[in-house]
């Protein structure tokens, strides 16, 4: 069967070989699979072909974009990985409409800087920015660090084309995008997408507010927000604040997009953001591993925020569209409690990272609904990300 | 099937420093990627694809730990199990035979070749 996929391919865009293997077995989850080979398509043309390939041997394939994902979304399990680093072309840019055409392995940064003289930018701004590719910000729904101006990566597609699992080409446009947009590719592999963007900022300013008591910084937060200038409302508790060398209080990290914010000066502005985005792979390092990433209501919030920090849990995240990320050990009996309290409190236990692997045991059954429901529709021998999501 | 995180205790695996590697930027394969080297490493397998590292560096600077991925020190483990390059033994040979990396040149002759890692 190997041999077969080697043939629908040129040499260099198939390896087998084991330094390949093993450097795919996971993403940044660190869920360990096994690859059986990994692809690099050059073409829609290659992903059809693979797909029909796949619908015929059962082997599955599994779209990885940088592999910064953090459930296990491109960890395969005897899968063959098509990796979409290859799929980097950036089509046209209509100025007028503000839209721009690109393959879906571009990645942000590199998607941002080349707008950068059009005065243009894609303003979802995942922590993975550097790295995270379209594709992999489409299949996730991703949010980040100014959802609370700029909503999700849904709200800037304009349309999708996939590769389903009949091997087809298919262009969902309008409400038909939901059905690829946060789907973490159990639909078909994205393989181009055209996207809508916005004015870059003329100014930027920050203003960090510390609170010894949770309860006064929520009630502030609802104030702040009415700001129409507001870009970012993240939040870092005690726990996680020490951990950056700021003080171990609930702070409050605001950007605006003019000059209310107290910091002004753009060097100083870029230190705060660096140490806020080097908050997870430091909580990595001092020994929590595990990022979760509920979204809380706003009247749950006091409760579950207060548990967290009472459990003495570092938790950081985009308190202004309520999604926090709560850090844990692996296995760490509390992760469940937590998610218990999410969902009573109405809340959803996978805010902006997926279910992947790692959520699927927690998938409800309106999800488990939807999912075969989509999966009928579009990959009936499931060929994409099988075993993902359910 | 979360890893033992020992396993590689000190790289994150978060992956943000594929897109600054010179060589990454050229085969757009994870294996050559300053992540793909590091998991490499930790599984012990000895491969020549630690000598495709510039060592520049630049992922020690965009690393949010600042990590440095070692590739001198994967490099010399290649050598302390004898695994290394055509063109790092050319070079080798020929320091030891001529006191240069280029071989055998004559008085004047700019070198035509220059073998390394």
């Amino acid at each position: 069967m190997m041999d077969r996929l080697e043939s629908l391919l040129q040499p260099d865009q198939v390896s087998t070989q084991e330094e390949t293997r093993v450097a795919y077995s996971r993403d940044a989850s660190r869920i360990q699979g096994e690859c059986r080979a990994v692809v690099w398509p050059e073409t829609v043309t290659d992903v059809v072909r693979l797909a029909q390939w796949a619908a015929e041997t059962g082997i599955d394939l599994v779209p990885r974009g940088a592999g910064t994902g953090l459930c296990g979304g491109a960890t395969p399990q005897n899968s063959v990985v098509v990796d979409s680093a290859r799929l980097r072309q950036m089509d046209v840019l209509n100025i007028q409409l503000k839209q721009v055409v690109v393959e879906a392995g571009v990645p942000l940064d590199q998607l941002n800087m080349n707008l950068r003289s059009a005065g243009l930018f894609l303003p979802v701004i995942p922590g993975s920015h550097r790295s995270a590719t379209i594709g992999g910000m489409i299949a996730t729904n991703a949010a980040g660090l100014h959802a609370v101006r700029y909503g999700r990566m849904a709200n800037w597609v304009e349309n999708i084309i996939v590769v389903n699992g009949n091997g087809q080409v298919q262009c969902l446009a309008g409400s038909e995008r939901s059905n690829s947009a946060g789907w973490e590719g159990i639909t078909g592999m994205i393989v181009q997408a055209t996207l809508r963007l916005t004015e870059c900022p003329g100014k930027r300013s920050l203003t960090l507010l510390s609170f010894e008591n949770l309860r006064i910084m929520l009630d502030q937060i609802d104030t702040l927000k009415t700001n129409p200038e507001l870009s970012a409302m993240e939040y870092v508790n005690p726990n996680a604040a020490i951990m950056v060398g700021w003080a171990a209080k609930h702070t409050l990290l605001i950007e605006y997009h003019n000059s209310d914010g107290e910091i002004k000066d753009p060097e100083e502005i870029s230190i705060i953001w660096r140490g806020r985005e080097s908050l997870s792979a430091r909580l990595t390092q001092a020994g929590y591993p595990v990022s979760e990433d509920p979204q809380i209501p706003p009247e749950a919030q006091e409760e579950i925020l207060g548990w967290l920090f009472a459990q003495e849990i570092p938790v950081f995240g985009h308190l202004g569209v309520g999604i926090l990320h709560p850090r844990f050990l692996p296995d760490d009996p509390r992760i469940p409690e937590l998610y218990g309290r999410v969902s009573v409190a109405g809340g959803r236990i996978n805010g902006e990272h997926g279910m992947g692997l790692k959520k699927r045991r927690w998938a409800s059954e309106a999800l488990k609904k939807d999912f075969h429901a989509l999966k009928t529709q579009f990959d009936p021998h499931h060929v994409f990300n099988r075993g993902k999501l359910c | 099937m979360l890893i033992d995180l020992k396993e590689n205790s000190i790289c994150t695996e978060c992956g943000l420093c594929r897109e600054v590697c010179p060589v990454f930027q050229i085969y757009h394969q994870e294996e050559y990627s300053p992540r793909g080297r590091a998991i490499l490493g930790t599984t012990g397998i000895q491969t020549l694809i630690y000598y495709q590292c510039t060592l520049c560096r630049t992922c020690r600077v965009v690393c949010p730990i600042g990590h440095d991925p070692s590739g001198e020190t994967l490099r010399s483990g290649l050598i302390a199990v004898g695994v290394e390059t055509p063109a790092n033994q050319t070079m080798i040979a020929n320091i030891r035979q001529y006191g240069n990396p280029f071989g055998l040149l004559a008085e004047g002759e700019i070198p035509k070749t220059l073998t390394c890692c």
